[in-house]
């Protein structure tokens, strides 16, 4: 899910998002104080309508100036937002682990002999309804299309009439209800905490071995990448299952340096 | 190169010089003379050991400006690489029983040829893709360090070396260390500010504006960006040996990521592709780290206690990221364009423009 907003701001504004994974912990945060105060829906509202603020006000006020600039300008920019959004929110809520509201059912399904967690159950299925969600965005709605037309180029969509700039926010505030959607499992799997930022670092793996900007690629690489490392984790040792997945990103990229489902673009480097 | 009026240059030694005038032979002599008289100048050890870890961290940034911001190869693994050099060390060091004054280079160098192993990437890879090639660098280095071999390599405790000697000097106060560190960095500054301005500094710079151009031109573009790669590491090696003597031991959360960051980080902040950037960004960061240490514990005494320990443990993270946004957006070309800048204006003065 991580992986699939940064490819959603990636593939509009050719930035790679790394505090992705700091948005989703703020939203954690927020999701499990406001939900204590004001009933779960309520909370959810609130946190949906302040996480599209903050991250307005990131992409307005940060990575705006940076158009044009060289690529290291928006990497460091995005670190940088890392490290404030983990500072920020250790500065608020502190160490402190926060409880989030029980929303899924904590008995387990059994099929047959295995038992399926709820969470995990209703994950699979907010991806599937995300990922449809998406395809039929990009290719009916007439956002969508503009949002990919931006992907495509952006001086060419600006002279088509595309406002580019109001796309940019827009991917950024998609990424940032995703965030939340991602949260919202999280959340409810092992509570909120500021060392949630930490999976963020996980999903860049995925993103790179299925394609920067492939959604199905996302998803993918989502999978074979938590898949291998629970693998991995499960029949050599807990201390590789974090390194596995950097090791066959390193092999996938020197292979097919698009990734597995990335768009070739050909260029000569 | 402006010069006051009146210096021209007749012969071309003249006009590649770095150092031009008497004045400025004069201002370097005194310079060098203060370096060499700082520690009796300030004997605190506190500040010494600023200074040294200053040093050091001039070093490997310098690697990282070369291969970062003049060949534009970015990469987000460069403490992995100054621990590759520091492991090397530690470990040429008790099992091979090699003097430290060979282990140097000789860390610098495995350094170099780890990182033209993670550079071979780099002939297919560009941008976001090369960014992740070196994270994934990182995350391998570490963790080779931290699990492969426990009984070399000491897993998470780390190695850990006798102090130096050279004859019956021991390098155990910060004074003495000091004098190791300074000549070196001194040395590796000196060649960095040269290298830039040779052919295969002009190389890199012309592969970092474009790539294409640059091939075009004659450039072999694979020979130089692992060339870019090998110096960029080989610095960090040197400085990862000693930080080794610095502190004596060597452990893998020592050169984590985060590390890696706050190099680029630092490049950013002094000026990418400046030499005198670097020097620059490494004391700057350092103060900025300083003062927040200082600053801490008088916040706490104005605010709420439970409210002041989050404080403190988020204001390094806080101060740092807001430090990078701001010099990305209102000083993109760091703190040596302003000290340019500054220059200018000073040699113009009352006058704005010359």
């Amino acid at each position: 899910m991580i992986a699939l907003g940064i490819v959603i701001i990636f593939k509009s504004t050719k930035v790679f998002n790394l505090a992705q994974g700091h948005i989703m912990m703020v939203a954690v945060l927020l999701g499990a104080t406001t939900s204590h105060k004001f009933g779960i829906i309520g909370g959810m509202i609130i946190t949906i309508a302040v996480m599209a603020c903050i991250a307005l006000l990131l992409e307005r006020l940060t990575l705006r100036p940076l158009i044009g600039q060289p690529l290291v300008a928006a990497f460091l920019m995005t670190i940088a937002l890392s490290y404030l959004l983990e500072g920020g929110a250790l500065m608020v809520w502190g160490e402190g682990l926060y409880n989030y509201p029980q929303l899924f059912p904590s008995e387990a399904i059994m099929i047959s002999t295995i038992a399926i967690e709820q969470e995990t159950l209703w994950a699979f299925v907010a991806v599937a309804v995300i990922f449809t969600a998406f395809v039929l965005f990009y290719r009916k709605v007439l956002l969508g299309k503009a949002m990919r037309a931006t992907a495509e180029d952006h001086r060419i969509s600006q002279s088509m009439g595309i406002r580019v700039t109001h796309i940019f926010s827009i991917s950024w505030v998609i990424a940032a209800i995703l965030a939340y959607v991602a949260s919202l499992f999280l959340g409810s799997i092992s509570g909120g905490h500021y060392l949630n930022s930490q999976l963020g670092l996980k999903a860049f793996p995925a993103v790179l071995v299925g394609g920067l900007d492939s959604i199905t690629g996302a998803i993918m690489g989502g999978f074979i990448v938590g898949l291998l490392e629970s693998f991995v984790t499960g029949y050599l040792s807990g201390e590789m299952g974090n390194v596995v997945p950097f090791i066959v990103l390193l092999i996938v990229i020197l292979i097919k340096p698009y990734g597995l489902f990335g768009l070739v673009r050909i260029e000569r480097i | 190169m402006a010069r006051p009026a009146g210096i021209f240059d007749v012969c071309y030694d003249q006009d590649i010089a770095i150092v031009r005038t008497v004045p400025q032979w004069i201002t370097l002599g005194i310079f060098l003379i203060f370096l060499l008289l700082l520690p009796q100048l300030f004997p605190n050890r506190y500040l010494l050991n600023i200074i040294n870890t200053i040093m050091i961290m001039t070093i490997s940034v310098h690697g990282l400006n070369i291969l970062t911001g003049f060949a534009g190869q970015i990469s987000a693994g460069h403490a992995a690489f100054m621990g590759v050099g520091a492991y090397a060390c530690a470990s040429f060091m008790t099992f091979g029983g090699i003097n430290y004054w060979v282990c140097i280079p000789l860390s610098g160098l495995t350094a170099g040829l780890v990182g033209i192993l993670f550079g071979l990437p780099s002939l297919r890879l560009k941008g976001f893709y090369l960014i992740m090639a070196t994270i994934a660098a990182q995350f391998i280095i570490t963790a080779f360090f931290l699990h492969y071999k426990p009984e070399i390599f000491e897993g998470a405790r780390g190695m850990s070396i006798k102090p130096v000697q050279l004859g019956n000097i021991i390098f155990n106060t910060q004074e003495n260390l000091y004098y190791l560190i300074m000549p070196i960095a001194v040395i590796m500054t000196c060649f960095a500010q040269n290298l830039v301005r040779s052919r295969m500094g002009r190389a890199f710079v012309a592969i970092r504006d474009n790539d294409l151009a640059a091939e075009i031109m004659g450039i072999n573009l694979f020979g130089y960006k692992l060339r870019a790669f090998f110096i960029g590491c080989f610095y960090a090696g040197i400085a990862g040996s000693l930080y080794t003597a610095f502190l004596r031991v060597v452990r893998p959360d020592q050169f984590t990521l985060m590390d890696s960051i706050w190099l680029l980080g630092i490049i950013i902040i002094g000026g990418m592709g400046s030499i005198l950037g670097g020097i620059l960004g490494v004391i700057f960061v350092r103060l900025l780290d300083e003062f927040v240490l200082w600053l801490t514990p008088s916040l706490s005494t104005i605010l709420p206690a439970d409210y002041a320990s989050r404080i403190s443990a988020a204001m390094g993270l806080v101060v740092f990221g807001l430090v990078v946004v701001l010099f990305l957006i209102l000083e993109p070309r760091g703190l040596a364009h302003r000290w340019e800048i500054l220059k200018e204006r000073f040699r113009h003065w009352p006058f704005t423009y010359g």
